[in-house]
């Protein structure tokens, strides 16, 4: 009752913290708002579908990504997984191969490469950012070796319902995203795998005497990297009727940032793929929002940029925050 | 000893291990029975941690056989020795901070839904967690953060962890050491009640009081060989002691004690991150010792003069200047040295040779005009090689090629040359050799004797009264008491630990 007394903004922000509603959610709130509030057109049906639609790629090569970061480490070939499924699919499909191999095999490529990902870093122990960032040269190089630098069109029905189609008056890409998305969720929440990420990411000592397999995880995870990366190229090349060798390259990063505005740390541990859900939503919303209010494209870029390091920055400072009051209180019996 | 045979859970025998450079364990030998509580005594070094790890499969034996329940075996990995019914309890904090308390108990087996493999039923989790801890007596939500904990909870849901599977054997490694006198009386109840259900224990102690509490039978290791096993009934404290120690106690703390000079370092209501109106002080030539349990704030002061964490009220003068805010660069102008508990990460480049790692804190005088000389470099490195006795061939060699007693004489070096009059000293000899442990008291000693004056802050209490002046204990961010030499007993300085000023006044 007092805390309402305080009134106006204050006791509001107090009411919500309260509440422990993470900050990215807010953040998706508020820019709707504003938005909404800026052009009338932001908030139709039509926008917000196509807000959820252009979410479908970048959060789907973020669903796996989220799994490496949650174990503390990166993979910076993302990016070269998705150019080359996208330019895998066009490409088989086009030397005769029957439409759902052509659709199949590149995800067994993505998963191919997360495998070894996995195998030379949590096996062999070598450096993930090494390991990460030469298979992205490889794969980044033999996506533009396969087209000769080229894009490359597709036409088949099937590719194309995939990609524009829709059930129930929603793009069947945004079906397949929701679904996977969910399913992702619950791994996380609900297996012994989904622990096991989370108890890596913690501590990877810890981890091992407490009988998880730390290798056999690590390469599961960077697997599902892999494959989700793959997945998002698979989409790509469906919704735009074809291939091209550049076009993953700014997934690795977009996808980083959604994470980690999501609330997952560079270090592991902790935040998750709800989080990475919320995060690839605002960088959409952002985009789709500086284009209605008229920011010229040139802008956009800048000042999701900046968006992005507000963002983290406020996180960091939060947490610094709580972890001097946890310090303080380490002795104070809870319970 | 004569063992039944059918009661023997564990048999090891000629146990060898080698790590890179040192002989961990030579031929060791332990037996264990159920229903028995088996102490495991040695000085830090000894390797008792790394035969329990042997054990346990976090490491493999380069020899040896081990029988365990009837069988010999060879466990690779933690999980086998986990299913084989061997639980331990470590002595560094095996948890997840940001995990809730029945996630980190059932960390590793979490109980699964009937019929779906791989998916964990956390309402079970929950209920079951909540049975165990009121069992053991520890009243706790199993939703809360462990991070939220204090740390001898955090010590307590480590034992709950342990004993949330059917066990056969369990390894206790120092569990106390973080404990309040409430804590322990319930751990020993648990222990009790394990005898009880003919659990085998292996507990792993310096502390007297406790052996003759809990233990069966003791056996003593030191320097990574077997020395004995003998029954507690018919245990001598200074026998064992000796055999622990393998030479008296006195040639191991050389101490020549001065009348101190004046004061150099003094604090007046010094608080911070987790300590509270902190008042000590040290002087001219005394080694002062900062007591108390794991976590109870001695590092944290430490750091907070140094300038490494904030001082939050109160300050401290240093030589005459008084010294509210400050950094670690401030800190070495005003000639003031830190030696950390983590000397691997936070005191030298392992990569680096000597010389370079001895010239760190006072790079101005190799770097005259912002151009590097080597002649001094080389003076310098030779100068200290050859003062403080480290066992190398010459100044070149890389730090991370020395012994853990090298590697701090190194630091102490590089402390000295910045000029510095007044070190703080984190832990001087953790993980240093007992040999090489007295050159390190011969050195402070040494130093003291040249009028410096020295923090010391130890977990090892004979080191804390074998070469302290005087000793400060902590318990839970506050200074609890002042011990002196002339009253300087282990029995003192565990009642301010553990008891807290009130306790240590009614007694």
């Amino acid at each position: 009752m007092n805390k309402s007394q305080k009134g106006g903004a204050a006791g509001l922000l107090a009411g919500l913290r309260k509440l422990n509603i993470p900050g990215i959610l807010i953040g998706n709130i508020v820019l709707f708002v504003l938005f909404g509030l800026a052009n009338e057109r932001f908030l139709s049906s039509y926008n917000i579908m196509m807000i959820f639609r252009n979410t479908c790629t970048l959060l789907m090569a973020a669903l796996g990504f989220t799994l490496v970061i949650l174990i503390g480490k990166i993979d910076m070939s993302v990016g070269s997984v998705v150019s080359m499924a996208a330019v895998s699919v066009v490409v088989l499909y086009n030397a005769g191969v029957p439409v759902a191999l052509a659709l199949l095999l590149p995800l067994l490529i993505g998963i191919a490469v997360g495998v070894i990902n996995g195998l030379l870093i949590a096996k062999c122990n070598f450096d993930f950012w090494v390991v990460t960032f030469g298979m992205m040269s490889v794969f980044a190089g033999l996506a533009l070796v396969t087209t000769d630098g080229n894009t490359v069109a597709i036409k088949n029905d099937i590719v194309n319902w995939i990609g524009n189609g829709k059930i129930a008056g929603i793009y069947v890409v945004i079906w397949i995203t929701v679904i996977l998305a969910a399913l992702m969720v619950w791994i996380q929440k609900k297996t012994k795998f989904g622990y096991d990420v989370f108890a890596l990411g913690g501590s990877q000592a810890v981890a091992s005497v407490s009988g998880i397999n730390v290798v056999k995880t690590s390469i599961i995870v960077y697997a599902l990297s892999g494959l989700f990366a793959a997945l998002a190229g698979v989409l790509i090349a469906c919704m735009t009727n074809s291939g091209s060798p550049a076009v993953g390259v700014d997934y690795t990063f977009n996808a980083m940032a959604a994470i980690v505005i999501g609330g997952t740390p560079f270090i592991g541990g902790k935040g998750g793929i709800g989080g990475t859900i919320l995060g690839a939503l605002l960088m959409k919303i952002l985009a789709s929002g500086l284009s209605l209010v008229g920011i010229p494209a040139t802008w956009q870029k800048a000042i999701t940029g900046f968006v992005i390091v507000a963002l983290i920055i406020i996180d960091v400072v939060n947490d610094h925050r709580k972890n001097i009051k946890a310090q303080r209180r380490v002795y104070n019996n809870v319970g | 000893m004569d063992v039944k045979q059918d009661n023997v859970i564990l048999r090891m025998t000629g146990i060898t291990k080698c790590f890179p450079g040192t002989l961990a364990l030579d031929k060791v030998q332990l037996t264990c029975e159920k229903g028995k509580v088996h102490i495991l005594l040695g000085e830090n070094g000894a390797g008792k941690s790394t035969l329990m790890k042997i054990i346990s499969g976090v490491y493999t034996r380069d020899e040896g056989t081990v029988w365990y329940d009837g069988q010999e075996v060879n466990f690779t990995n933690v999980r086998q020795s986990m299913e084989a019914g061997i639980s331990m309890i470590h002595q560094e904090l095996n948890l997840l901070p940001e995990r809730t308390i029945a996630q980190n108990i059932y960390l590793g087996h979490e109980p699964m839904v009937k019929g779906l493999k791989g998916v964990i039923d956390y309402k079970k989790m929950v209920k079951d967690s909540r049975e165990l801890m009121d069992r053991l007596g520890l009243d706790l939500d199993p939703n809360i953060l462990v991070k939220k904990l204090s740390i001898a909870q955090m010590q307590m849901v480590e034992v709950v962890k342990a004993l949330s599977k059917e066990v056969k054997l369990v390894i206790m490694d120092e569990p106390t050491s973080s404990l309040t006198d409430r804590e322990i009386d319930k751990l020993f109840e648990i222990v009790e009640k394990l005898k009880r259900d003919n659990v085998a224990i292996i507990y792993i102690s310096h502390r007297m009081d406790e052996i003759k509490r809990i233990g069966d039978c003791v056996t003593v290791m030191r320097d990574g060989q077997y020395i004995d096993t003998v029954d507690v009934e018919d245990m001598d404290l200074d026998t064992l002691i000796s055999m622990m120690v393998g030479r008296k106690i006195e040639n191991m703390y050389e101490r020549h004690y001065r009348e101190p000079g004046k004061v150099i370092f003094e604090t007046k209501d010094l608080s911070g991150w987790r300590f509270r109106n902190v008042n000590i002080n040290v002087r001219e030539g005394e080694i002062v010792s900062l007591s108390g349990l794991i976590g109870a704030g001695r590092t944290e002061i430490a750091k907070a003069v140094f300038g490494d964490e904030p001082i939050e009220h109160g300050s401290y003068t240093l030589y005459g200047k008084q010294i509210t805010r400050t950094t670690p660069v401030k800190s070495v102008r005003n000639s003031m040295g830190y030696l950390s508990e983590d000397r691997k990460a936070e005191g030298l480049v392992l990569q680096m040779p000597i010389k370079e790692n001895l010239v760190a804190a006072s790079l101005t005088k190799v770097f005259k005009g912002g151009v590097l000389r080597s002649g001094p470099e080389d003076e310098i490195g030779k100068k200290y090689v050859a003062e403080l006795r480290i066992a190398t061939p010459n100044a070149e060699k890389l730090v991370g090629e020395l012994s853990g007693g090298n590697q701090q004489k190194v630091v102490i070096g590089k402390w000295l040359e910045t000029g510095c009059k007044f070190l703080i000293i984190d832990e001087p000899t953790r993980g240093i050799d007992v040999g090489a442990k007295s050159e390190i008291y011969k050195l402070l000693d040494r130093l003291v004797g040249e009028g410096y004056g020295i923090l010391m802050i130890s977990s090892e209490m004979n080191e804390v009264i074998g070469i302290s002046d005087r000793v400060y204990v902590m318990k839970d961010g506050e200074i609890t008491g002042e011990v002196t030499r002339e009253n300087m007993t282990q029995e003192a300085i565990m009642r301010f630990a553990v008891g807290g000023k009130e306790r240590a006044v009614n007694e």
